[in-house]
Order: C-alpha cells, then structure tokens, then sequence
C-alpha cells in the first residue's frame, strides 16, 4: 500500500538517478577573475556548438542555497526570456556534487559563447581606430544593453571592455551581471585585482551605489573607443580619483559628499579640461554625451534611457563630425 | 530551457507510473503532497503564493522522479522549505521539519530518516537541478485579480464569485493542472466555473468591444469550451474523490482538524454540491473587493536586495482602489515584474 522507500536521499546512488546526461565538453579555460572562471565547452546536445560554462562556488549557509544565489540565478533565467539582442544568452544551469555535503556546491552558468570582447577588438583594430560611426553604434548598443538590465533593476557594476563581446555580425553584448551578491561571497576569498578604470567615483569613495556607475563606465570605455587607450588608468582608489579629476576638474567643496573618510582637502584642484580638447576629432554632440555620462555626481548624471534620446543618436552616420 | 506544460498522456506515464504505481495512486499522492504543503504554509503562516510555489515545484518534480525513490512528504517539505526562499518568506529548515513533524504520522515521519535537516538539504539539490533553477512561478490568483477588475456588475456577486474563484485555484493545486495550462487559462475556467455556482453572469466588463461575445476573450484568445469545461471537471472530480477517499482504509487520516472542527468556509459553494474545503483556505488567502478588511497600501519598491525577512503575514490582496492593488506576483523579489513574453504558446504543443 505506501511503498515507501527504505532508503534515504543521501544513501540514494547517484547514477541511479535521471539528473541528465552529461552535456557539456570542457575544452580550455578562456577567462578567470574575481567574477570565476569561465571555460570554453561543447554543446553536446546541441550540435557541439561552442558555449561559455560559468564555474561557480555557491558557499552553502545553515539554510542551503542562499537566497541570494536563488535569486540572481532566478533572474539571469527571467531576464533571458526576452532575448533581448546586446545581452549575451543564458541557456542552462547544471551543478556538481549534489549528494555530498560539502559546504560549496559547483553551479556551472552556460552561456552564449562569443568569440571576441571589445578589449581584443580595439587592440586588434588598425590605425586611425574606429570610425565615428562604429563608436556610435557601440554606445547606442550599449546604452541599450544596459537600460534593459536597469529596467529590470540589475546593476552590471563591473561594466569594461573585457565583458563586452563583439559578435562576428559586429552586434555588441553585455557579459558578466546579475551575480553580484553571488560573487560578493567569493571576492572576501580571492585575491584577484579588480580593474578600477571603469570605475566610478561614486564607487571609488566608498559611498552607496546605483544605476549610474554603469553609466559612468560607458562613458570611460566610449571614450576608449575613440582614443584606443583607457581613459582613466591608475592602480589604487585616491589615484583613480586624482586621475579622474584630472579631466573632470577636482567638485567644489559643496560637491563634495558629506560623511566619507576621504577628505576633499586631500585632493588637488584641478579645473575641468575642455572634452573637446581631448577628443579632438569628435563631434560636440559626442562630447556633450560623454560629459554627461563623466559627471561627478551620480544625480546628475545622464540616465541609460535619456542617454539614447541624445541628439549625438539623432544625427545620420554619414554626416561629417 | 524546459517546457513545464504536459500533455495528460505524458502526466499518466510518469516515472511513478513507469515504476509500477498506477495512476490513481499517484493522484492521490499528488493530492497528499500538496496539501500537506498547504497545511505545513499555512501552520508556519506562509503566504498563498508561497504555498502556491511550493506545490508546483512538488508536480514539476514528479514529472521528472518517482514517489518510490522519493518519498512525498520529504519531497513536500523541500518543496515548501525552497518556495519559502524563492519568494522571500524564508523558513529556517529546522522549523519546517518540526511542522512536519506535527502534520504526519511516525511511520510516515521515518521517511525522513535518522537526520531529516540534512535529508532535506540534500534534496534540495535534487529539487533544483530537477526544476532546473526555474524559481519563478506565476499562480492564477494574480490573474483572477485582473479579471475581477474588469468585470462589471453587482458587487457583492462579484465578491463572491472571486472569492469562490479563489477557493477553486487554491483546491487547483492539487490536480496536475498546473502541468497542463498556464495560470492565465486555469484562472479563466475557474471564473467561469465560479460564475456559473455563484449563478453570476457577467455580461459587460471594462474594455469590451463588439467582437467580444465572452469576457475572457479579452485575455486570453481561442479559448474552447470544451477546454474550459475539461478544467473545471479536473478541479470538480476531487470533491468527489475526497469523498470517495474517506471511506477508503487505504489513505491514513491526515493529522488535521475533522470537517466539523473547521470554521465555517469562506466561500459561499452551494454546500449540497460541492465541499469547497477540501483545502481549507488560509484567511488572509482569500480576497476582498473593499470595506471588510482595513485598506492596505502597496509597500513602497524595496531596494535591490530587500529585507529577506519581511514582516509576515502577507499583505491582502485588495483589488479596490486601484491604487491599493498588492498583485500577489509583485512582491516577488521588489522587482518589476516582466509581462509575458510575446508569442507565448497559449496551449501545449499538441
């Protein structure tokens, strides 16, 4: 009548069960970072096309599976249903170890492999650079890109060239989001140095952070696209911040936020160097776009969604600049 | 990614079916799954939509494993202790076992083993690779909402027939229902079948055009007749099971108040037909069309990563004013939700 079986799930024989057949071939590492490492695979199941496998340690608390995990995982897989064209796709979460009771368990994210990030794609592009209309197309797909996550309320934070993937069809796509809260776990135990160049100041001072740093970073890597170096490069936060005011000019005193350790006396006055000395061979409608994304505060920097209304967008491609 | 909707042939030839367990006692212990998640969410003062995400993570994974390899109320407990953390009412483990504890016999208790916290982690491993991380569920309570609102008439038949509706959805939950249609179609048919017990016929709704001859054509099109009439008889068979169930020495009682314990049904079924609490429904599950309850407001969005630990219970759903609207599906994560996306196959590849 109740047929009950005698044994338990953790006795269970894991080959015993229907957890799907192996679908992934590993072939080689392709990225490793604070954000985990990422391995080129094959697709077994699906015509061995290439894939991106996420590796991810989950640290398992007294209650299991974080929430935290739960839910960005859960999002990732919401966010992916609408396709969305400059955001790389997410196909499938597989993990390991699941009858021993380890304190991590192995979650492999897959995800679209894309041959090519923007940081090999500048490094590879010939002299003069990207064309005006190249650098235009980029930013509006990246703009894009990142008014869908924020429409949705997920933070990229970590916006830079190295996870933005250039397609063979010349489209642009946002790599690397949505697992902030996962990885937080993870960076108290790694060492790996985070570039801080498309950092923004905000982020850099220490204080809360919105949508706007991703903004912020951008307008660092749009203005890297026309120069073909970063824009902002230094190694520790305060030269970062030296290295950015050095552009934007040093805020005034009453710019300066209110309860943070670094003092505005600390910092030499610089005065704002005009965009359109920097970038000199870009038009004033670009420039006016990148100062508005290059703003020290984050209130009054230019949204994702305004930022694509900008006349810079409106203007035809084969105009002269 | 997985198609979570099921033709009724593959639903009979399930893993448990394959193993040698017919089909009728796998229905039965369907049933007894989803409603122990029911009583063990209700116990810990869970919210609908909690319990709700439970039980379909419950018919989800037996459409994958076997009630022989894994034991139902061991499964339930997963179910429930993962939905809890799914839609942000988290339960310790410890405490959901000892809930269960309090719902099921000893011999049934055995089935959770020597450790039966660990037992649980353990499978909720299983659970997620099973349910392959698709934590989000929509339930038809949202949906019955949005109709509600649309539809005209007398006001305390249309309060009565959503209440009804109500009870219905929650009893849903323990048919496969939810392996066959999406929340959108069963809430109609519910409705609709509500509509009919509470004789209240709806002829005018807000946004009606000419080419409209039913209300729900302006939600969801092609909808049959026959479709909808083969959900209610799905929802309306357990009645009649339940009472075919108690005469059968084959299911031990349920550790729950007798019938005649329970307060008297919210919902206003003609009680010669039908026994509309063969779920009984959490109070704050059903919804009121105004003045009985004190006015809720929407919590204000929460940030990014809200308060894992909001205050409980759940807010009730009010569905006048407008304003005061707390859709059940809104408080998933603080986010925005995402309409469906376009082109969503209505009906299960035949």
């Amino acid at each position: 009548m109740y047929e009950y079986s005698a044994d338990t799930i953790q006795s269970l024989n894991l080959d015993s069960l229907d957890l799907g057949d192996k679908k992934y071939d590993e072939l080689c590492q392709i990225g490793c970072g604070a954000y985990g490492t990422v391995f080129k695979a094959r697709d077994l199941q699906n015509k061995g096309n290439y894939v991106a496998m996420k590796k991810l340690r989950v640290k398992l608390n007294e209650d299991g599976i974080p929430m935290s995990t739960l839910r960005e995982i859960s999002i990732l897989k919401q966010l992916d249903t609408f396709e969305h064209p400059n955001i790389v796709r997410f196909f499938d979460v597989i993990h390991q170890n699941i009858l021993s009771d380890e304190r991590y368990l192995t979650v492999y994210l897959i995800f679209e492999h894309v041959d090519q990030d923007l940081g090999s794609y500048m490094e590879k592009c010939p002299p003069p650079g990207l064309s005006a209309s190249k650098v235009k197309e980029l930013t509006r797909q990246m703009l894009k890109g990142v008014d869908f996550l924020h429409s949705h309320r997920i933070i990229h934070r970590d916006l830079k060239p190295q996870n933005l993937l250039i397609t063979r069809a010349g489209g642009l796509k946002i790599a690397d989001f949505g697992l902030a809260k996962t990885f937080d776990y993870d960076m108290m135990l790694t060492s790996v140095v985070v570039t801080l160049w498309y950092r923004a100041p905000e982020i850099l001072l220490n204080l809360g952070y919105g949508t706007p740093v991703d903004i912020w970073s951008i307008g660092c890597v749009m203005a890297e696209m026309w120069r073909l170096v970063p824009l902002f490069c230094a190694s520790t936060e305060v030269e970062q911040l030296k290295c950015i005011f050095r552009v934007i000019g040093t805020p005034s005193m009453n710019e300066w936020p209110e309860n943070i350790s670094l003092m505005w006396s600390s910092f030499e006055q610089y005065s704002k160097v005009a965009f359109s000395a920097i970038f000199m061979d870009c038009c004033s409608k670009a420039n006016s776009l990148l100062e508005s994304m290059l703003t020290f505060n984050p209130a009054d920097r230019i949204s994702a969604a305004d930022a694509l209304e900008h006349p810079y967008f409106k203007e035809k491609e084969n105009e002269p600049l | 990614m997985p198609y979570w909707y099921f033709d009724k042939k593959d639903i009979r030839n399930s893993p448990s079916f394959r193993e040698g367990i017919d089909y009728e006692t796998e229905q039965r212990y369907r049933r007894e799954g989803a409603r122990f998640i029911i009583d063990c969410g209700t116990k810990m003062d869970l919210g609908y939509n909690t319990m709700a995400t439970g039980v379909v993570f419950f018919h989800r994974f037996y459409m994958y494993h076997s009630f022989k390899t894994f034991p139902r109320y061991v499964t339930a407990s997963c179910c429930l202790f993962l939905a809890g953390k799914v839609e942000e009412t988290p339960k310790k483990c410890k405490d959901v076992i000892k809930t269960a504890r309090m719902l099921v016999d000893d011999k049934k208790f055995k089935t959770f083993g020597d450790d039966p916290r660990e037992e649980v982690m353990t499978l909720e491993r299983i659970l997620l690779q099973t349910i392959k991380f698709d934590l989000q569920v929509d339930h038809p309570y949202s949906f019955l909402l949005k109709y509600a609102k649309s539809l005209k008439g007398d006001k305390t038949k249309l309060e009565k027939m959503l209440q009804m509706a109500w009870t219905f959805v929650n009893d849903s939950l323990c048919t496969t229902l939810c392996l066959q249609w999406e929340p959108e179609i069963i809430a109609v048919a519910l409705m609709y079948l509500a509509g009919k017990l509470s004789k209240f016929e709806v002829v005018d709704w807000i946004g009606r055009n000419s080419k409209h001859l039913r209300w729900w054509e302006m939600f969801v099109e092609d909808m049959t007749m026959d479709l909808l009439e083969d959900i209610c008889h799905q929802v309306l068979d357990l009645y009649s099971q339940s009472q075919q169930q108690a005469s059968q020495q084959d299911s031990p009682p349920q550790t729950q108040p007798e019938p005649s314990t329970k307060p008297p049904p919210q919902s206003h079924l003609p009680p010669s037909k039908l026994k509309p609490d063969l779920v009984a429904p959490p109070h704050s599950a059903i919804p009121t069309l105004g003045a009985q309850y004190p006015q809720r407001v929407a919590p204000p969005p929460s940030g990014h990563y809200p308060n894992p630990y909001p205050a409980h219970p759940v807010p009730i759903p009010n569905i006048h004013p407008v304003h005061a609207v707390v859709p059940p599906g809104s408080q998933y994560y603080g986010h925005h939700r995402p309409p469906p996306a376009a082109g969503r196959p209505y009906y299960p590849p035949q």
